[in-house]
């Protein structure tokens, strides 16, 4: 009997340069025996499927992915360190390259809260993005954004220490005074064993926590209500939320966290003891899902890279156009989350969620 | 003769109950223990645990699954007769009687209990029965421990165990426990959610099935003998999980007549490439789709950790999964 391990660590940001190729591969595969219900670019064209008599026609159970409007653009974005600033220009290194941006008479600069170009400090790490249609200027930017999402496992004078899943170390926060009372209307109980979610400046080995990204749950994780039974089939397209994460590596920067890997091909990362189950279909690392920003039309795919671990512990809804009708469907990293219109002071857009595979 | 049938239905009542109490009793352990089991704690502190704090929780859920069941067991071994032969007295009388008016405080005291849980925490469930009480506790329920509490007090010179009658008297026996059960059925709420369970049947897309079951159905299918001979790994070299299929991929050496079989491609003149069978995640005869895909130009064989096979052609297999 062969099952898969933990030794394959499902995770993107865990595995090996071979064992990413071996994920990225796992989308020309299914598309080999699955050829019409998959995506046709992601079809193999060397692949020869063949069905058994009396399974059906692949095509003839697929499923494929839901129409809808036209989706907009996504916005471009940049990201890099920060060189020199002045009122009008922001000067960064984006990987080996110096980029110059202007600052558009509009534009907004979020650094912990709402600031003006001249709080950017060298060695700040910002997310610009950029007007649509225009090349270098800038709409908004974010300096040394972070945010930590999980459950607390301490907590003293000098802040708490988060744990954010199974394969990701703890962070610890620190709570400055002047945003301890923001804080803590929408998170009650920062003691050991309740959630927390907040956004704030990144400083090494530790985030300043400033703005609340969502209510804390007034239960701990493992006293959650059980879902009922899911007693229809999974819609196609799910309605829910997106949140964003910081991103561990390069290669998880073009994926997406999930709630829900499937549990049997076990890999190193499972939703918080005692989550309440997502009810959303299961999927493995390197599934395609396609997320759409309810909010401004935006929609974007990108591979599975891992589990939202923590997602699933938070039943909440977003608000930023209107209640989405349920919680976290999908992590995106920073830059994605930005290109797909997302505000990340805001924590959140409502988004529909929809996987691209036959059923 | 009515004063008689009168008589005989109410010593049969009183003797169809601490059976039937022993019964609910122990029902009500094992449904608690299985929730336990299933999460990994007493989750959401339903039922009368819900009013005290989480620390105190899981030992009161566990306490009163010890007393049930205590309870349970005691009320069915002391109906146990003093010998073989009908109408035999009780073994331990008054062990009988000690166990059923614990029975009946056992009731009084959970009624006492759902009356407070619905005054301070109407959104609980009773949790009588684990997972199946999950709805709020409503008068059903308390209405339940009395109905309980009545049973176990009439019963308390119910004599031991015995046969029952034949004839009508078999048939007023079976009227009466079918009635008491329906009585009792119909105070509980969790009978619906029961029969709910046992007619359900989940979404494909949600459905956990063991990866061991799946090669178990793989290596049963028509797909996988035509593609046996081929196949220079016994472990699978990927595994994974979309929606309603799990795709497992093993290396594969394509051979002439293999080729053939297949129709045109990169394949004809043998070469390495890679099978991969879509199983559907369903529990009793999945379909199961199989594709053959050759590696790409320039893409070579993983070779991170020999596997052996049994046919010669040794190939090398990176090993993303392990033997359980």
């Amino acid at each position: 009997m062969v099952g898969q391990h933990g030794d394959l660590a499902c995770c993107v940001r865990c595995v090996g340069p071979t064992a990413a190729g071996r994920l990225a591969r796992r989308a020309v595969l299914s598309a080999a025996v699955h050829p019409r219900a998959a995506d046709p670019q992601r079809a193999a064209p060397a692949a020869r499927p063949s069905v058994p008599p009396g399974t059906g026609s692949p095509a003839a159970s697929s499923r494929p992915l839901p129409a809808g409007p036209a989706p907009a653009a996504a916005c471009p974005v940049l990201t890099g360190t920060v060189l020199d600033t002045s009122p009008h220009v922001v000067a960064f290194l984006d990987g080996d390259r110096e980029q110059r941006v202007a600052l558009s008479p509009d534009a907004s600069i979020w650094r912990g809260r709402p600031a003006d170009a001249t709080f950017l400090e060298a060695g700040d790490s910002v997310v610009i993005r950029l007007l649509p249609g225009m090349r270098a200027v800038a709409d908004r930017i974010w300096a040394n954004a972070g945010r930590v999402t999980g459950l607390i496992v301490a907590s003293d004078r000098d802040g708490l220490l988060v744990d954010e899943g199974r394969t990701a170390s703890h962070q610890a926060v620190v709570i400055p005074p002047r945003a301890a009372g923001r804080l803590q209307v929408r998170f009650p109980r920062l003691e050991p064993g309740y959630l927390l979610d907040v956004i704030g400046l990144r400083h090494p080995g530790y985030l300043e926590a400033w703005v609340p990204a969502t209510s804390q749950p007034a239960h701990r994780p493992a006293a959650a209500p059980a879902p009922g039974l899911a007693r229809t089939r999974v819609a196609a397209s799910i309605p829910g939320s997106a949140s964003w994460h910081e991103p561990a590596c390069a290669a998880e920067a073009a994926g997406v966290r999930y709630p829900a890997l499937d549990p049997g091909t076990a890999c190193l990362e499972h939703p918080l003891p005692g989550s309440p189950s997502p009810h959303l279909p299961y999927l493995s690392v390197g599934s395609l899902l396609r997320v759409r920003n309810e909010c401004t039309g935006t929609t974007g795919g990108w591979p599975v890279s891992g589990c939202a671990a923590t997602a699933p512990a938070f039943c909440d809804r977003c608000v930023t156009c209107g209640t989405s009708p349920r919680g976290r469907l999908a992590s995106l990293p920073m830059a994605s989350f930005v290109a797909m219109g997302g505000d990340l002071e805001r924590g959140c857009f409502n988004a529909t969620v929809s996987v691209g595979q036959p059923s | 003769m009515t004063a008689d049938l009168l008589r005989t239905a109410a010593a049969d009542l009183r003797d169809i109950q601490p059976p039937l109490i022993a019964a609910m009793l122990i029902g009500a352990c094992i449904t608690k223990l299985a929730r336990v089991r299933r999460t990994g704690t007493q989750a959401t502190g339903s039922g009368p645990a819900g009013l005290f704090p989480p620390r105190l929780r899981r030992r009161l859920t566990v306490a009163l699954c010890a007393a049930e069941l205590s309870l349970g067991t005691a009320l069915v071994v002391t109906l146990l007769p003093a010998g073989t032969r009908t109408g035999m007295p009780l073994f331990a009388p008054r062990a009988a009687t000690g166990a059923r008016v614990a029975a009946a405080a056992f009731f009084v005291v959970a009624a006492a209990a759902l009356l407070e849980l619905r005054g301070r925490r109407p959104d609980l469930g009773c949790g009588c029965f684990g997972e199946l009480s999950g709805r709020p506790a409503g008068v059903r329920p308390i209405a339940r421990c009395a109905v309980l509490t009545v049973a176990a007090l009439i019963s308390l010179e119910t004599p031991a165990l015995y046969l029952p009658p034949r004839g009508r008297g078999a048939l007023l026996f079976l009227g009466l426990l079918c009635a008491e059960l329906a009585l009792i059925a119909a105070l509980s709420p969790e009978v619906s959610e029961g029969l709910i369970r046992l007619g359900y049947a989940d979404p494909c897309e949600l459905r956990i099935i063991p990866t061991g079951r799946t090669l178990a159905a793989l290596h049963r299918s028509r797909a996988w003998r035509r593609h046996a001979r081929a196949i220079t790994s016994e472990l699978p070299i990927d595994m994974w999980r979309e929606l309603c299929w799990r795709y497992v991929v093993f290396p594969y050496r394509e051979e002439d007549g293999a080729a053939e079989n297949e129709g045109a491609g990169a394949g004809d003149e043998g070469g390495a490439a890679e099978v991969v069978f879509a199983v559907q995640m369903k529990r009793r005869r999945p379909a199961v789709r199989v594709a053959v895909v050759p590696l790409a130009t320039g893409e070579t064989a993983p070779t991170a950790e020999p596997v052996p096979h049994d046919r010669g052609a040794a190939r090398g297999a990176i090993r993303l999964s392990t033997h359980v």
